[in-house]
């Protein structure tokens, strides 16, 4: 007899997440803008709430796209499902490994050849410095990059760097892949190479948490669709009407916006 | 504190590779590549002896010893504070990014100046032989001051690392502070040079007996007493402890700030 495992149920859970950040006016960072903190720190200590209480489920297999408009929320949803850093209330639960957020080549280091900056990015994902090496061959061979392995990576074209970063992020096996606008990089072939990865991860059964403002790829491969907006989870569902209701969403804004002037 | 010993074994070989990374980029676009973690300290003492040998004179036997048996020491913790105090700024698109430990980072750039301090020790064993002068015995007793050292030096790479994420401007007042420190601490100069109504003063300064350690094992060929040894790495436990604490109290909001 098998016990039932509890993770089989979901792969991430946020439960009444809240997020604030603290917005600092002026040069809070300086002597100046300390003094003038200490003197009145109200007056320049300004919150606001990025995530107001959100809920959600995504369960194994899952592709789950998130949309919104610029500031609903959307990235820092991914960012505390990543544990960049922890929400300032609510729970958040996840269960597996999951990838970076694929925003390509972030912690590369121009003046490190390829191959060490593979090595350096693997390491600080969790992986031993062997494993690298023996998935290096694979990360080299999707970037098509085997004649750049020993070049400084700032000698890389942007393309380069992006294929490379993208890469390591989905070769190390993540069991989450969380996709951030990743495709609206890179030109058409790596963008399609991209998309068929991720389309295999959906076929091997791989939780996805998509975020993007291309409303064609989230139709296509997610199987489920919250809308987000000013930190709130509008709407959840299938595609078609998810994106229907951000549709109108983004008319009544435009409407309000043309009423005003 | 035990949360702290546990990281640093889990994360080995991350700060192992972060901190040759780090040693990699200093030297990487030179022509002379690592050969630099031994000339730098080299022409730096052959600057150091024609200062205080030729121009201002202390009247120091064997002055070149004298000074480096503790410059170089004080060029470690020195540039170890320089590198930790940007070592989280700097890995903002990181830290972004992907969930990384934070107190890594700290300890990476500890330990790539560490590795360098301990290549001077080349040059300096060179020095002493050029000069014909004594290894004492005592140089075994150097991992204790090496300890105090390391642990007041990790501890302050915690607090200025730490306060750099939310106050830009400490990179600027570590600079002066750092040089002003330099001429409190003896490092040109011995404590009997100083004013003896300053030395009460001066004997508050913990790095005192760490740099003193130093010095009496490889230029006097004594031992500290046991109440400077201790005084020593006790002093640099708690720096490291309360650096330590505030660095865990705030890495949190690092990603968010930074």
């Amino acid at each position: 007899m098998t016990m039932p495992d509890p993770s089989n149920h979901f792969k991430i859970q946020l439960q009444n997440v809240k997020q604030r950040f603290r917005r600092i006016h002026g040069h809070a960072r300086s002597v100046r803008g300390a003094l003038i903190w200490l003197a009145e720190s109200a007056a320049i200590v300004e919150d606001f709430y990025a995530l107001k209480g959100v809920s959600f489920t995504v369960r194994p297999g899952e592709t789950l796209g998130i949309i919104g408009r610029n500031g609903s929320g959307k990235s820092t949803i991914l960012k505390i499902i990543a544990a960049i850093f922890p929400p300032t209330a609510g729970t958040v639960e996840v269960n597996g490994r999951v990838s970076p957020l694929i925003e390509l080549g972030a912690g590369f280091h121009p003046d490190l050849t390829g191959r060490e900056n593979v090595i350096l990015a693997g390491v600080l994902l969790g992986f031993t410095q062997r494993q690298m090496e023996e998935r290096f061959d694979g990360i080299i061979a999707f970037a098509e990059l085997e004649d750049f392995t020993d070049t400084p990576v700032r000698q890389y074209a942007t393309g380069m760097f992006a294929r490379l970063g993208f890469a390591v992020a989905t070769e190390i096996d993540p069991d989450i892949l969380l996709v951030d606008e990743v495709l609206a990089v890179g030109d058409e072939s790596f963008q399609h190479k991209c998309l068929e990865r991720i389309n295999q991860f959906r076929r091997q059964g791989k939780t996805i948490v998509f975020v993007s403002h291309e409303m064609p790829l989230v139709q296509s491969i997610c199987n489920r669709v919250l809308l987000l907006d000013e930190g709130r989870i509008v709407t959840e569902g299938p595609p078609d009407d998810v994106i229907a209701r951000y549709r109108r969403l983004i008319q009544e804004v435009e409407g309000r916006s043309a009423r005003q002037r | 504190m035990l949360e702290l010993f546990r990281d640093i074994y889990r994360y080995r070989e991350l700060i192992w590779i972060l901190a040759l990374k780090e040693l990699k980029v200093r030297y990487k676009r030179s022509t002379l590549g690592f050969l630099w973690a031994l000339l730098h300290p080299l022409l730096m003492t052959v600057v150091y002896v024609i200062i205080f040998s030729y121009i201002l004179r202390f009247g120091i036997e064997k002055y070149p010893v004298f000074l480096l048996s503790v410059m170089f020491p004080w060029t470690f913790f020195q540039q170890s504070l320089m590198y930790a105090v940007v070592s989280i700024v700097s890995n903002a698109p990181l830290l972004k990014k992907v969930y990384v430990p934070k107190v890594v980072f700290p300890l990476a750039s500890v330990l790539a100046n560490l590795m360098n301090f301990l290549l001077s020790l080349i040059p300096l064993a060179f020095i002493l032989w050029v000069l014909d002068f004594p290894f004492h015995l005592t140089w075994l007793y150097l991992p204790v001051p090496l300890l105090g050292l390391l642990l007041f030096t990790l501890g302050c790479g915690f607090i200025v690392a730490t306060i750099n994420v939310f106050f830009r401007d400490i990179g600027h007042i570590l600079e002066i502070a750092l040089r002003a420190y330099f001429f409190f601490c003896p490092v040109i100069y011995d404590l009997i040079h100083v004013d003896p109504r300053l030395h009460l003063l001066f004997r508050w300064n913990p790095l005192l007996y760490t740099l003193n350690g130093f010095r009496l094992a490889i230029y006097h060929g004594k031992l500290p007493s046991i109440e400077s040894a201790f005084t020593s790495i006790g002093s640099g436990l708690v720096v490291l402890i309360i650096g330590y604490a505030l660095f865990r109290r705030y890495q949190n909001n690092f990603a968010i700030h930074v």
